[in-house]
C-alpha cells in the first residue's frame, strides 16, 4: 500500500509500545502455572470476547475472505451467519459454559488436558495434542505470510525480514508473559480491528453512494462475471452460486461450513472458555463477541463484494482484474489503498497487523502447552512447569517461521479453511460427548478422533483435488491427481469427516452399551 | 431486499443480523445470571 509511511510508522510505534506494555503486564501478573496456561481463570468478560473475536478473526477473514468474496461474491456471508451463530452463540451458550465448569472442577489447563482428565485417558491428551503439534503449524504458518506480505508492502523492507521480525516481537509477549498477555494485547488489538472495520463499512457505502445503490450496482454486474467462473456456476456476486456447481460446493462445504463448524472444537477458543471464573463472564462475553464478529467477517464479506462495483465504475474492472498478479489476497488492500483517505489507510493497516498479531500470539500459545505440556510430558519427562513450556513454545514458533518460508503465497484462506476442518474432524464430536454426557465413553471418543483425523487426512491427501494436485501422494500412488472424479473432488474434507467421526462415537456408545449391559446379565446369571 | 434481489443472500443477510440480535438480547437477559454457584442453565 502506498501511504504517509511516517505517519503509518509512527503510528505503529505506539501500538507497539502498547503491546509490549501489555505483554510486560502480564508477564508481571504471571506467577504460577494456571496463570501462565488459563490466564489465572479470572478473565474479565469484554477482555474474554475481545480475545476470542480478535483469535477467531485473523488476517485471514479480512484479507483472505474478503478477497475470495471479491471473487465469489456475498453468497460469503452464509459463513457470518454460522460464525456468529455456531462460533459465538452456540459455542459460548452450549460449549463455553460446560467446558468452564468442567475444566475448572477438573483443573485442565490445555484443551488435550481438558480431553484427557474428562476420558481419564492420557491416549486422548497425547492424540490431541499431536493433531495440534502436526496441524497448527500449517495455520501458522498461513498467518504468518498474511502478516508478513502484509508488511513487506507496507513498509517495502524484505520479506524474510519482515517475516522474522514479525514473528520474534508476537513471540516476545507470548512466551514471556503467557496467556495473560495473549488475551490483553489480544483485546487491545480487537479493538483496533472493530474502529478500523466500522470505518471501512462506512466509507465504502458512502464511497458508492449509500446501501442500495451499491448493492444494486453489484447485482447489475453479473454479466460481467468472467467465462471461467460462470462455467464453475458462478451466477453473480450479489447470488449463490449454481447449486451443487463447483464453486457452490467449495464456497458452501469449504468455506461455509468447513470454517463454520470447525471453530467449535479449536483449541484455541476452547481454552478461552476456561479462563473466567463464572458463567456470567460467559453470558456478558455473548453480548460483545455477535456484535464483534458481524463487524468483522460480515463488514469484509460485504465489502469484498463491493470492491467490484468500486473498481468497475473507476477502472472499468471487476476487483478480480484489480488483483495484483491475480492473488485474490490483494484486492481488498488494493481497494483501499486506492479509495480511502490517508489516516484510514493507516487505521486499517493496523487493524490488520492487529488482526494477524491477535492470531498467531494465540496459536503460538496453544501450540506451545500443547507441545510442552501434553505431549513432551506425557512421553515421560515429568512434570511440567512453565520453562519447558516456554522453550517448547519457542520451538513451535521456529517451526512455524520454516514452514512460513516453504508454503506458498496464497495459501492464507486454505489453510485456515484446512485447519478448522481438521479440528471439527478430530474433536468436535468427542468434544461434544465430554461436554454432554456423564460418563462418556472412552473407546467411543478414541474411535471418533482417529477416524475423524484418518479420513480428514485420506481425503485430503486422495480426493479434495485442490490440495491433492499440490501435496502430490495421489499422484505418485495411483498416477492421477485425485482418485475421485468431480463432484467428490471438490467435497471439502470436513463433509465427509466429521460425519464419519461423528458416526465411529455414536458405533462406539452403541459397544460399550452392549458390553454393559453383557456384563449385568452376566453377574445376574452368576449371582 | 436491500437491492439484493437473490433470497438466498439476503436472507443470509437477516440471518446474520437475527444471530447478531439474539446474542444481545441474550447477554442483556442473563446479565447477572451465571455467578459460581448458581445452575448455568445448560
Amino acid at each position: 500500500m502506498a501511504v504517509d509511511t511516517g505517519l503509518f510508522v509512527a503510528m505503529t510505534l505506539v501500538y507497539l509500545v502498547l503491546i509490549i506494555g501489555l505483554g510486560y503486564l502480564g508477564y508481571r501478573r504471571t506467577k504460577e502455572d494456571d496463570d501462565y496456561m488459563v490466564a489465572g481463570r479470572k478473565i474479565h468478560p469484554v477482555v474474554l470476547a475481545l480475545s476470542y473475536g480478535a483469535t477467531f478473526i485473523s488476517t485471514s477473514a479480512i484479507i483472505g475472505f474478503g478477497g475470495v468474496a471479491a471473487q465469489l461474491g456475498m453468497g460469503m456471508i452464509w459463513l457470518t451467519v454460522l460464525n456468529i451463530g455456531l462460533g459465538i452463540f452456540i459455542a459460548f451458550v452450549f460449549f463455553g459454559k460446560r467446558t468452564r465448569r468442567i475444566g475448572h472442577k477438573l483443573r485442565a489447563v490445555t484443551f488435550p488436558d481438558l480431553m484427557g482428565k474428562c476420558y481419564g485417558s492420557s491416549f486422548m491428551q497425547y492424540a490431541a495434542g499431536l493433531v495440534i503439534v502436526v496441524g497448527m503449524p500449517l495455520y501458522t504458518a498461513a498467518i504468518l505470510i498474511g502478516g508478513a506480505q502484509f508488511i513487506t508492502s507496507t513498509l517495502q523492507i524484505p520479506y524474510t525480514t519482515a517475516l522474522i521480525a514479525f514473528a520474534a516481537i508476537v513471540a516476545l509477549y507470548v512466551v514471556l508473559g503467557g496467556l495473560i498477555a495473549v488475551m490483553y494485547t489480544d483485546a487491545l488489538q480487537g479493538g483496533i480491528m472493530l474502529v478500523g472495520m466500522t470505518i471501512l463499512l462506512v466509507l465504502t457505502y458512502i464511497q458508492l453512494g449509500g446501501v442500495i445503490e451499491a448493492h444494486t450496482a453489484l447485482a447489475g454486474m453479473s454479466n460481467l462475471v468472467p467465462d471461467a467462473l460462470v462455467a464453475g456456476g458462478m451466477t453473480g456476486w450479489a447470488s449463490m452460486p449454481a447449486p451443487g456447481s463447483s464453486i457452490w460446493l467449495t464456497m458452501v462445504t469449504t468455506l461455509v461450513l468447513g470454517v463454520g463448524i470447525g471453530v467449535l472444537a479449536q483449541p484455541q477458543l476452547v481454552v478461552r472458555f476456561m479462563t473466567v471464573k463464572d458463567s456470567r463472564a460467559l453470558n456478558r462475553a455473548v453480548l460483545v463477541g455477535g456484535p464483534f464478529i458481524l463487524m468483522m467477517t460480515g463488514v469484509a464479506f460485504t465489502v469484498g463484494a463491493l470492491t467490484n462495483v468500486y473498481f468497475y465504475q473507476t477502472d472499468g474492472l471487476i476487483a478480480l482484474a484489480a488483483a495484483t498478479d491475480g492473488n485474490v489476497d490483494t484486492i481488498i488492500p488494493n481497494f483501499i489503498n486506492a479509495s480511502m483517505p490517508d489516516l484510514f489507510i493507516v487505521i486499517f493497516m493496523l487493524a490488520l497487523l492487529a488482526a494477524a498479531m491477535s492470531t498467531l500470539s494465540s496459536l503460538f500459545h496453544v501450540m506451545g502447552t500443547s507441545l510442552g505440556f501434553d505431549v513432551v510430558r506425557r512421553a515421560g519427562t515429568g512434570k511440567a512447569t512453565m520453562r519447558p513450556i516456554r522453550i517448547a513454545t519457542v520451538v513451535m514458533i521456529v517451526i512455524s517461521v520454516i514452514l512460513a518460508f516453504v508454503m506458498p503465497g496464497s495459501i492464507i484462506a486454505r489453510a485456515t479453511a484446512m485447519f478448522m476442518g481438521l479440528c471439527a474432524s478430530a474433536f468436535l464430536p468427542a468434544y461434544a460427548h465430554a461436554m454432554y454426557s456423564s460418563r462418556p465413553s472412552l473407546r467411543a471418543a478414541k474411535m471418533s478422533l482417529v477416524t475423524g483425523t484418518v479420513a480428514w487426512f485420506a481425503w485430503t491427501a486422495f480426493v479434495h483435488v485442490k490440495e491433492s494436485a499440490a501435496l502430490g501422494l495421489s499422484n505418485l500412488l495411483f498416477g492421477v491427481p485425485a482418485v475421485l472424479s468431480a463432484p467428490w473432488q471438490d467435497v471439502d474434507p470436513l463433509v465427509i469427516a466429521l460425519p464419519l467421526s461423528t458416526a465411529a462415537l455414536l458405533v462406539g456408545c452403541v459397544l460399550d452399551r452392549h458390553e454393559v449391559a453383557a456384563d449385568s446379565e452376566e453377574s445376574a446369571g452368576a449371582a | 431486499m436491500f437491492g439484493i434481489p437473490d433470497p438466498a443472500i439476503w436472507v443470509g443477510y437477516l440471518l446474520a443480523l437475527g444471530f447478531t440480535l439474539a446474542c444481545l438480547v441474550y447477554g442483556l437477559l442473563n446479565w447477572n445470571n451465571g455467578v459460581e454457584g448458581e445452575q448455568d442453565g445448560s
